[in-house]
């Protein structure tokens, strides 16, 4: 008995097991309510019309999704007036004598605030402070890695190399495969 | 700018780069460097991770219905003709359309169940690479049916790897001391396919032999090794 009930009846189970996930990064990076339901609403449609071509090989079907959700997000806040705002805030930030501890604050709210994965949490914490900075500004704020050498203090290759040194640091902390 | 092309893996695969020509070049890198997609899509992996990481808001209520009402009015982009040997092109030269996104979004689910928990990814990755291989198996076929009393259970099948993945939704929670316990359900012999984890999630079962049925019934916590209730769910599988 193959699946004749309609893929559409089955998109309901995605939905009910993605939405909530893909709308809690969403609203993580995009801040804002109405901006992050729209977005979600693009991913979830993008996921469903592009389900054909999801290949298991290329990786799992989570991150084949939250990387759809992730990048989604990233351009509606690079796009928006948000956007602006934020490249102001990071303007600003590089003349304040104060720009370490503004980072630093945001920083300590994107990785305390009551974040779930227990997991997570304690291999972000095995980091160095500033390759945990520089990932979770990229990651959870949706900075380029320009804005974030820019509000850390240090220069490109720098960031570059933390974020990618950190990352293989997680990802053996995570046993990720 | 310094041409370490390789430097690029972790800000890439964070979504980090936003002068579009520095990824396209970056892309361009990845298409030639094997190794360089290794590692950005490992990486995507950990970013997945902290994704479920994020505290939990409850989208509203009101989203399902639009998405659903989208999604019938969306028709799905055609399977990469490019790639003729991958599964879902496969599938689409001899099944209906339909069996090929059915197995395509029972993928998805398959995947987000796996992935969903932090503590249960290591293990789950492991698990994760025995479940793709089924999924990706050239022979493999969705089957599905109602389970008596609520909800429904879907199988991915593979005859040539002897093995099939198993998932349900929409089960009526159990009293305590009873589980769901799955079948193979032979001419002559019955197996125990495994329990169905509390929490969902899929259930990955080898040993299928020509013949077998999928059956499901409801027992004491730990599970049997003989069915002894009325199976509530009993689905061919060949």
């Amino acid at each position: 008995m193959l699946v004749g009930r309609g893929s559409e009846g089955a998109f309901e189970t995605v939905y009910d097991r993605l939405a909530r996930p893909v709308y809690s990064l969403i609203r993580k990076v995009v801040r804002d309510p109405a901006q992050s339901e729209e977005v979600t609403q693009e991913v979830l449609l993008e996921v469903w019309r592009t389900a054909t071509r999801f290949d298991p090989a290329k990786g799992s079907a989570a991150t084949w999704v939250m990387t759809i959700a992730h990048r989604r997000a990233v351009d509606r806040v690079r796009a928006t007036t948000a956007g602006a705002a934020r490249e102001e805030k990071a303007a600003r930030w590089e003349n304040a004598t104060t720009q370490r501890d503004a980072a630093r604050d945001e920083v300590a709210e994107a990785v305390e605030a009551r974040m779930e994965g227990e997991r997570v949490r304690r291999c972000l914490d095995g980091l160095t402070q500033v390759q945990r900075e520089s990932i979770t500004l990229a990651y959870y704020g949706g900075y380029s890695y320009p804005q974030v050498a820019t509000l850390l203090g240090v220069t490109l290759a720098a960031i570059k190399t933390r974020i990618r040194d950190g990352l293989i640091r997680l990802r053996d902390c995570l046993g990720v495969a | 700018m310094a041409r370490d092309p390789h430097s690029l893996a972790g800000v890439y695969a964070l979504d980090a780069i936003s002068d579009p020509a520095e990824s396209g070049r970056f892309e361009k890198h990845l298409s030639r460097c094997q190794e360089c997609t290794r590692e950005v899509s490992g990486l995507r992996e950990v970013a997945t991770a902290m994704a479920f990481g994020v505290e939990e808001f409850e989208p509203p209520t009101s989203m399902r219905d639009s998405v659903l009402a989208a999604v019938s009015r969306t028709r799905q982009v055609p399977p990469s003709v490019t790639a003729p040997r991958r599964r879902v092109a496969w599938l689409i030269t001899w099944t209906p359309r339909l069996v090929a996104v059915a197995a395509a979004v029972v993928a998805i689910v398959l995947g987000i169940q796996l992935s969903g928990t932090q503590d249960r990814l290591g293990r789950a990755q492991a698990q994760d690479h025995a479940i793709a291989a089924v999924l990706a198996a050239p022979d493999a076929r969705v089957v599905a049916g109602p389970v008596a009393g609520g909800g429904s259970t879907t199988a991915v099948v593979s005859a040539s790897r002897h093995s099939l993945v198993i998932t349900s939704t929409g089960l009526p929670v159990l009293p305590g001391g009873k589980v769901y316990e799955l079948w193979l359900i032979g001419p002559s012999v019955i197996r125990s396919a495994g329990l169905v984890p509390a929490a969902g999630g899929p259930v990955l079962a080898s040993g299928l032999a020509p013949g077998d049925r999928l059956g499901m019934t409801v027992e004491r916590a730990g599970g049997v090794s003989q069915p002894t209730t009325k199976p509530i769910v009993l689905i061919p599988l060949f």
